[in-house]
């Protein structure tokens, strides 16, 4: 589904990406963790070009993103859900508007039918009662649920997470992480940054360990916890569990 | 007290004074509200021009004409602008003097505008931006829906200022001989010898328009305030 190649990035002198190869299945659900700095925000960001590679190729739908024209990047970016650390919901709209925005602005759906899913959206994360509510109006835990509905109001076909725990109180990564697993079982491909070994190990399909800006090693979740290979991961395991 | 009345009479109601004030008050308050649209849609132009320059690094020449239009604007005064367009740009040309004041007055507060409209823009978050393009928002889109109604809630309260300041600063339309509200005050002050009721009635005008003003920009800021908590 998404192809990577040769995948690099640079600011300016800075080589944060140096060599990314790696391919994601359909259905897959890919957990990348890494020391900090070591580029795996960055390697999600590249994959719907909020960031541009500095070389390389990732092709997604049989579109080289990389060197997309703008107008097909953004086709492409409706089909590539991103959820962020920092939820960046939309604080002018309600909760119900953040929702429906994109999927009427962009002639998707007419407002009934966006209205409709974003209902039916707003249901499976446990937040109809939100609706008419502004995003400033909610903690932490079920902004980041609002942010995933809305990334699903498009029917994206693989979701993007950058963190998406990262900035919430303990207490609310659970609901969270809940609403993240119960997706997992519906099939959805998603590429997950975390530091939550706990919901790598239970969702993840295969866990990338990003080490100073290459795939330090990868594999399903019993061999990459049970018997990890190389030495910094052994000592990043070590460290985190 | 009977003699305040006589000097009432004698200022505004003998000889229908009282019209300097009625007539001059109409040109000032159309010369302020055509001109505040001229500036809001020129500093909205401009600080999307100069923000998306910033952001994206297109519009390259725009963006000089942009800061060209500010550098000139900002830097010299509204008075010898409007002494520019009304004697040199229409010396040669028949036109309406409140045509003359609106477009002086509209291109002077475009160029404040603009770098209030731009401060508010540069205030939100880049992640709305980012937000925006997730979902497959184009730059022009998630700009319209998302950053600037964010950005305008956010300057409100600069961009009425503004609008006080140039209701205030068409004051000096008399200088190419409209008769607006402060030149009225002073042709009554001259034809009567008396200067402290014409132009305490002028202040006190003024005066009365923006406190109106405040309070209904006041009242628009708690209505757009109902998204923040409490």
């Amino acid at each position: 589904m998404i192809e990577v190649k040769g995948l690099k990035k640079a600011f300016g002198s800075n080589e944060v990406l140096k060599g990314i190869d790696t391919v994601i299945n359909k259905g897959e659900k890919v957990v990348v963790i890494g020391p900090s700095g070591s580029g795996k925000s960055t390697f999600l960001r590249c994959l719907n070009r909020l960031e541009t590679p500095t070389a390389g190729s990732i092709v997604f739908g049989g579109v080289d993103i990389t060197n997309a024209p703008e107008k097909q990047l953004y086709k492409i970016r409706e089909k590539m859900g991103m959820v962020f650390q920092h939820f960046y919901l939309f604080p002018h709209l309600t909760i119900r508007k953040n929702l429906t925005l994109a999927p009427v602005k962009l002639k998707l759906m007419s407002k009934d039918e966006a209205n409709a899913r974003a209902d039916e959206l707003l249901k499976k994360v446990g937040l109809f009662d939100k609706a008419e509510s502004y995003p400033d109006m909610l903690s932490g835990g079920q902004k980041q649920r609002i942010a995933i509905a809305r990334a699903l109001v498009m029917k994206p076909d693989v979701m993007l997470f950058d963190e998406p725990t990262s900035a919430l109180d303990p207490e609310m990564v659970g609901e969270v992480l809940e609403i993240m697993k119960q997706l997992a079982e519906t099939g959805m491909t998603m590429v997950v940054v975390t530091h939550e070994m706990g919901f790598a190990r239970e969702v993840g399909s295969r866990i990338m360990f990003i080490d100073e800006g290459v795939i330090a090693e990868e594999a399903p979740p019993e061999q990459f916890f049970g018997n990890p290979k190389s030495p910094r991961l052994k000592e990043f395991l070590s460290k985190v569990l | 007290m009977s003699s305040f009345l006589d000097k009432l009479h004698e200022t505004f109601i003998v000889d229908d004074r009282w019209k300097y004030l009625v007539d001059g008050l109409k040109t000032t308050l159309i010369i302020t509200v055509f001109a505040v649209m001229i500036g809001m849609l020129i500093g909205f132009l401009v600080a999307i021009v100069r923000a998306t320059h910033d952001r994206t690094g297109k519009f390259k020449i725009m963006n000089l004409v942009c800061k060209l239009y500010l550098t000139v604007i900002r830097g010299t005064p509204v008075m010898v602008q409007l002494l520019i367009i009304y004697y040199v740009i229409f010396a040669s040309v028949r036109i309406d003097k409140t045509i003359v004041g609106i477009l002086a007055f509209g291109i002077n507060s475009g160029a404040y505008v603009a770098e209030i409209v731009r401060s508010g823009i540069m205030s939100i978050d880049k992640g709305q931006f980012e937000a925006g393009a997730s979902l497959g928002l184009n730059y022009a889109k998630t700009m319209k829906h998302i950053i600037l109604p964010q950005a305008f809630k956010n300057v409100l309260p600069a961009l009425a200022n503004e609008c006080i300041v140039l209701l205030k600063e068409t004051s000096v339309a008399g200088y190419i001989a409209l008769v607006d509200l402060t030149k009225g005050g002073d042709i009554i002050r001259s034809n009567t010898y008396e200067p402290f009721l014409p132009l305490f009635a002028v202040a006190l005008i003024y005066l009365v328009i923006v406190v109106g003003l405040s309070a209904l920009v006041g009242k628009l800021e708690r209505r757009l305030k109902k998204s923040d908590r409490g």
